[in-house]
């Protein structure tokens, strides 16, 4: 076992943070290796205080950890520190559990939360000198698998990954170890194997899709070969009740990111933001009852200690049931002294009764996201709420003690105008200045509202698949214009990076070809790109012009309605028509109603499950 | 409500968390463990847990111990040695609740083992052994210490007192008591890094902490 090597703990010894590193946390699952013919790697590309706190991994490692003779462990990137000092010393990246060496693992499960992870990926499978390339690994040993929303276009990564995982993991994974295991024992090739695993409904293998070009660059067909299915369904769980949920979740000795129990209330999304990759691709939406909410966040606060829950979900506030869930929590919350907090709350229905319910939680701060400074432009990208909800949101918050208002905004989004990046700013002015209209506003306490505007990137299955995203000179001219507009201090302005904006629109949208550019960036020394003190710009133009790519042919060209996406075999439910119809929609700045008002026939109805099939007699 | 003391180890994993976590990974395990905490009256409801002498980061602690106020009407200290022993990781493990029969300002010494490994290789074992006994040999030792007013020249021999030293294989074991507590502390660390940076040597070091005594050299309790 690598981790008893006395190296690694003076390796631990000369790092930052090295709890990071030496697993050894409460509830974190010890097996024996004997008993044990499948191992599994739950991959997470960025630090341990990120990836510990993602409700995906801890669904995963509970499911296949209840399996006998599969066992799941935890891998982290390290940080740079870290990183050093393993090469330095020629060991291995290892899994938190065992110690042991990447290697060691049959598979190895990375999730794809967003693109600019794409590079640690590649850096972890190196550190632990498993070849990178998918061609270059024989055998079944070393399995590369990988699954999370950016699977939805997982063209980039077909180099590298043998196989993806399409929407929601919870049978998909249990599926594809039980063939694998099967495959092991009668000693199946790994071809052979991949070909029986593409029958697995959700799974998607890229080496038996051949993909041909046009001349123009863009993609003339795409065949599947060996059997595999034309196009490939995402798996969805329909009911939220019977599905696997932990009872228990690993408890970190660091102070994490999220570092609460969590309980997800739904799934979906009712809303149909036009820029929001998640607000289609987890279609449809589908409520958990409030009583097994209840149970289940009763048993993970007796077997964590924590003392705060989390109400996760796309958005909380959707869920019918609020008030009720909240009231049967508040039944035993209270002498258990554990607090609940809700993630994201929507402008419209932010109400003091909601706010009362949870006041117990400490109060930060709270954050809305309008998303876009003028009605037309939040018409545009059906962000139904309107400058009248907000301000009376705010005046509530702001008369319920809060001072402090985060607000969240895109710039270049399709149709913007420098007036509308004005109206970012008068937004926020407005915010300010209901703070001092408020009578009775705390005395001596002044305000603070912070305008964060991210530069927009267009994504697969939303309806400005299509749309070029912005350059990063016209962004960059763009928050000039946000920053020259502010003139009060009680205003705060920040905004993103305009040239990591730019490589994660590459890759959102990217195909194939960039799998030779994510090798040589790589190469470059390109690791966590989305954190600022990393990313290299230069590193990955160089990377860009090595391989003779250009960047702006996937991030700023518009493509027609009928050409081939890369991300066409693909099926998440969504039609492509009824994303064609929201694309026009939105340049009339014509909103679409929620799932709740009425359905606009979107096409997850295909699921058969949740909001889809309920009764709407009511609606009629 | 009473005071108990709760006895511990600090092995393994949990050797590298900090302070402030420590704090909070107890404050869950007690919470967990559903034990009847004494909170103070007020809004924001804050449980009593205090650590007599944190250790410093990487130090393996045999007999380490943190106090809280219970509601003794409702739990007996058995009862608490067992919730806390299931709620607790294995790399903390809980051995003791016993009544506190000392302020933690009584501590006045701690004792160490050193476990030195030379991290060059031929025959540097022996003359790593060498260099260490000369060191310690001194008439004085002088070694800079942090302080609140900046850094400070103190000489650590006069407080020296080494309990064993011996050398099995290629691992140099010394025991050795150094003051602690609250007036005056000496981390065993600054005794190791001044010999590091005086001898050139190359090693590594491990610490572990394994009993704090009082003024009478009598084992805290
Ligand atoms: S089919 Fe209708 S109800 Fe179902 S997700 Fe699509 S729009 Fe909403």
């Amino acid at each position: 076992m690598q981790r008893m090597n006395p190296n690694m703990e003076k390796i631990w010894m000369k790092v930052q943070k090295p709890s990071r590193y030496t697993g050894g946390e409460l509830n974190s699952v010890i097996k024996n290796k004997e008993d044990v013919d499948v191992r599994f790697a739950f991959c997470f590309p960025d630090v341990y205080e990120v990836g510990m706190s993602h409700l995906g991994m801890k669904i995963l490692y509970g499911i296949l950890n209840e399996m006998d003779g599969v066992w799941c462990e935890r891998v982290f990137a390290p940080w740079i520190d870290m990183e050093e000092q393993l090469r330095d010393a020629h060991l291995d990246l290892y899994a938190l559990e065992s110690g042991d060496s990447l290697r060691e693992f049959d598979i190895l499960g990375f999730t794809l939360q967003y693109e600019l992870s794409y590079s640690n990926i590649l850096n972890m499978l190196d550190m632990s000198g498993i070849p990178l390339l998918a061609s270059q690994r024989e055998g079944l040993k070393n399995l590369v698998v990988a699954g999370g929303p950016c699977a939805c276009n997982p063209e980039p990564l077909a180099d590298f990954v043998d196989l993806f995982f399409l929407g929601e993991g919870e049978e998909i994974d249990k599926e594809l170890i039980l063939l694998y295991r099967k495959c092991k024992q009668e000693n199946v090739g790994k071809q052979e194997f991949l070909i029986q695993a593409a029958q697995i409904p959700g799974v998607y293998v890229p080496s038996l899709y051949d993909v041909k070009y046009k001349e123009n660059g863009t993609i003339s067909s795409v065949t599947p070969l060996c059997g595999a299915p034309a196009k490939i369904t995402k798996r969805v769980m329909n009911d939220l009740d019977s599905m696997y949920f932990p009872d228990r979740f690993v408890v970190p000795y660091l102070d994490i990111v999220h570092n609460r129990a969590v309980s997800e209330v739904l799934r979906g999304c009712i809303r149909g933001c036009r820029f929001c990759q998640a607000g289609f691709i987890y279609r449809p939406f589908r409520e958990k009852s409030v009583e097994t909410i209840n149970r289940q966040c009763k048993s993970l606060c007796e077997n964590t200690g924590y003392d705060e829950i989390s109400l996760s979900s796309l958005s909380t506030s959707d869920y019918r049931q609020l008030n009720p869930l909240l009231d049967k929590l508040l039944t035993w919350t209270e002498d258990a002294r554990v607090g609940i907090s809700l993630p994201s709350l929507r402008v419209d229905n932010f109400s003091t009764e909601v706010m009362d319910k949870i006041k117990t939680v400490r109060r930060s701060g709270l954050t809305f996201a309008p998303e876009a400074g003028t009605q037309r432009l939040r018409d545009v990208i059906n962000k139904n709420v309107t400058e009248e909800e907000l301000m009376k949101t705010v005046s509530t918050a702001f008369k319920g003690g809060w001072n402090s208002i985060k607000l969240y905004f895109m710039i270049g989004l399709p149709t913007e105008t420098l007036e509308d990046i004005e109206g970012i700013v008068n937004l926020g002015q407005k915010v300010v200045d209901a703070f001092y209209a408020n009578p009775d506003r705390p005395k001596g306490r002044g305000v603070s509202v912070s305008v964060s505007a991210s530069g927009f990137v267009p994504k697969p299955f939303t309806p400005f698949q299509w749309e070029p995203q912005d350059t990063v000179k016209e962004l960059r001219e763009k928050q000039k214009h946000l920053v020259n507009c502010v003139h009060s201090r009680k205003l705060e302005c920040n905004y993103h990076e305009a040239v990591v904006s730019f490589l994660e629109g590459v890759f959102a949208r990217g195909d194939r070809r960039l799998g030779p550019v994510l090798l040589e960036a790589h190469r470059q020394g390109c690791k966590f790109d989305g954190w600022n003190d990393c990313f290299s710009y230069e590193k990955w133009m160089r990377a860009f012009q090595i391989c003779k790519v250009d960047p702006a042919f996937y991030a700023n060209r518009r493509r027609s309605f009928d050409e081939i996406l890369p991300w066409d075999h693909l099926d998440y439910g969504i039609t492509k028509e009824f994303l064609i119809r929201e694309c026009k929609k939105a340049y009339q700045a014509e909103i679409t109603p929620n799932c709740m008002q009425k359905c606009s026939a979107c096409g997850a109805s295909c699921f058969k499950g949740g909001i889809c099939v309920e009764d709407r007699t009511d609606l009629v | 409500m009473k005071t108990v003391r709760i006895w511990f180890k600090k092995l393994g994993a949990a050797r590298f968390i900090s302070h402030l976590d420590l704090n909070r990974c107890m404050a869950r395990a007690v919470h967990m463990a559903k034990i009847p905490l004494w909170y103070t009256q007020g809004f924001n409801p804050h449980a009593f847990i205090t650590f007599a002498l944190p250790l410093s980061l990487g130090v393996r602690g045999e007999r380490e111990c943190m106090d809280m106020k219970i509601d003794e009407t409702k739990i007996t200290d058995e009862e608490l040695l067992l919730r806390l022993q299931k709620t607790l990781p294995a790399d903390l493990p809980v051995f003791a609740v016993t009544d506190p029969k000392e302020k933690p300002g009584k501590i006045a010494y701690a004792l160490y083992e050193l476990k030195m490994c030379s991290e060059t290789p031929e025959n540097a074992e022996t003359d790593l052994f060498q260099k260490w006994e000369s060191f310690l040999n001194q008439e004085k030792i002088p070694a800079e210490k942090r302080s609140k007013s900046g850094p400070l020249v103190v000489d650590l021999k006069p407080d020296l007192q080494i309990r064993k030293i011996f050398q099995d294989g290629e691992t140099i074991y010394t025991e050795v008591l150094l003051p602690a507590g609250s007036e005056y502390n000496l981390n065993p660390s600054l005794l190791v890094e001044t010999f590091r940076s005086q001898s050139g040597a190359s090693f590594f070091c491990e610490y572990t902490r394994h009993c704090l005594y009082n003024k009478q050299m009598e084992p805290f309790q």
